[in-house]
């Protein structure tokens, strides 16, 4: 755990790594394509000309997509999916006994290409690809737990303010992962996996108070400060695929 | 058990496999600003007009005072240099049909007792009290002349207090403020009111190191300021006063 960590905050050089390895992914991608095209290989195997609807569901919430082989081993699936989540009380700031509702809204539509690199594993799959997530948003709103007491004076709990934490991914992330099972039913339907990430683009973070908690805009730096790492939006998604 | 994947779910999705801790090095600031109609009250030697009585004592009595409060929020109303800062309970500020009144009788050892009447009105939220006490025996003479405060450059200052003891919270004071040259040890003079903090006054000389002085709770915090620029950001160390937060 410790190394996966200590691997995770090398950010700087994820960020390099993932872009390198997406790009020479789209790259082999293009030039597979190309090759095939170029030797006038007949097409044949077992994505091409394949088309499925996926209805899907997972950690990016549930979505469908549209499949379409387009050469022996490459398939491309355009898709959408969206998931709002809500959580109560599941931070705390120190220092600010209060109840908490955290919230998260993504939703994106993507463009993804599998790649079977292996004639005798067609279970096995490279994802890559990208995504626009039109809302990202994660949302925390904070307020005193009870009354306050200033000195010998109450002051209604209603009455003390409350923080909202406001965090904004919203722009276009590139993809890369990988797939279990085939990506396209022998028959009617199958069932398949995903797992990967989106490497999300630097977030907006803003903290903003009201009553007596006004000046904790000032916050919104360290804020930011704080989430300018929070860019993995990790997907495990199961996909139900049916032909079309 | 569905809050409990909502929240696992929650984790997976915002953790976004990020380092740092979304709460670290947040401060919780807080206004002091609850009771927001004040009177600065400043007890002074009627022979001097600046130093204030030794051992002087301040008490509150009349229809509304059983409402009155001292900045802090208690009902401890200790003269500090001769200044205390008091007003209403926010649930018995004065609106435009109704004031807020008490009196203030000041004693000290040696000086004739002093009463004076404080009204809270709705069109004012702050005022300051003068009461020149006049040593038992003597008499009242006219209060010395002050001279006019000079105008320079415009500087605006931003307070923030701060705690050792509570690095988590930070305070953004709305309180009257002081100064003096720093180095001279003369008396602490009235600068002006801040509200959350901020504060811009034309009574500051650039190039001049000032000690800037709030009374808060019975206690004198300060700080020590070097005014070459227009704009700064001072820190209090408001030692334990984080912890009525």
């Amino acid at each position: 755990m410790f190394f996966v960590k200590a691997f995770l905050c090398r950010l700087p050089l994820i960020e390099i790594l993932m872009k390198k390895v997406f790009l020479v992914f789209l790259a082999l991608v293009v030039l597979f394509i190309k090759d095939v095209r170029a030797q006038e290989i007949p097409m044949y195997g077992p994505d091409l000309n394949q088309k499925s609807l996926r209805i899907n569901m997972g950690s990016q919430g549930v979505g469908a997509e549209f499949g379409y082989g387009i050469n022996a081993k490459t398939a491309l699936r355009l898709g959408a999916n969206f998931i709002p989540l809500s959580a109560n009380n599941a931070v705390n700031v120190s220092g600010f006994n209060s109840t908490s509702r955290v919230s998260a809204s993504f939703s994106n539509v993507h463009l993804l290409a599998d790649f079977t690199p292996f004639a005798n594993a067609h279970g096995f799959r490279l994802v890559g690809g990208a995504a626009y997530f039109m809302n990202a948003n994660g949302n925390l709103q904070m307020q005193p737990k009870s009354d306050y007491s200033y000195g010998d004076i109450v002051v209604p709990a209603a009455d003390a303010g409350n923080l909202n934490m406001r965090v904004n991914w919203k722009g276009v992330a590139p993809y890369l992962g990988f797939g279990l099972l085939k990506a396209f039913p022998n028959h009617a339907f199958n069932i398949n996996f995903d797992l990967g990430s989106y490497y999300l683009r630097r977030p907006d973070a803003n903290i903003v108070g009201t009553g007596l908690l006004a000046g904790n805009s000032s916050q919104s730096a360290q804020l930011q400060r704080n989430l300018k790492d929070y860019r993995f939006l990790p997907v495990l998604q199961l996909n139900f695929n049916f032909k079309l | 058990m569905m809050s409990k994947i909502q929240k696992l779910l929650f984790v997976a999705l915002i953790a976004l496999a990020g380092c740092k801790k979304p709460t670290d090095n947040l401060k919780v600031v807080v206004d002091t600003d609850i009771i927001k109609y004040t009177a600065l009250i400043q007890v002074t030697d009627a022979a001097n007009g600046v130093s204030a009585p030794a051992n002087a004592t301040l008490t509150v009595s009349g229809a509304d005072a059983n409402d009155i409060y001292e900045i802090s929020g208690k009902k401890q109303f200790k003269l500090t240099n001769g200044i205390i800062t008091i007003g209403p309970d926010p649930d018995a500020a004065p609106t435009a049909d109704k004031t807020a009144s008490c009196n203030i009788q000041i004693s000290a050892p040696g000086y004739n007792t002093t009463t004076k009447s404080v009204t809270f009105t709705a069109d004012q939220k702050q005022q300051i009290i003068n009461v020149s006490m006049v040593k038992t025996g003597g008499t009242v003479t006219a209060p010395p002349v002050s001279k006019p405060q000079p105008v320079y450059e415009s500087v605006s200052l931003n307070f923030t207090g701060t705690c050792a003891s509570r690095k988590d919270v930070e305070i953004r004071p709305s309180m009257y403020l002081f100064y003096r040259e720093t180095g001279t040890n003369a008396a602490y003079q009235y600068l002006g009111y801040m509200e959350k903090g901020s504060i811009t006054v034309t009574t500051l000389q650039k190039g001049k190191t000032y000690d800037f002085q709030l009374i808060y709770g019975g206690k004198s915090y300060t700080q020590t300021q070097l005014i070459d620029e227009t704009n700064y950001d001072v820190k209090v160390d408001m030692g334990d006063a984080c912890k009525d937060f």
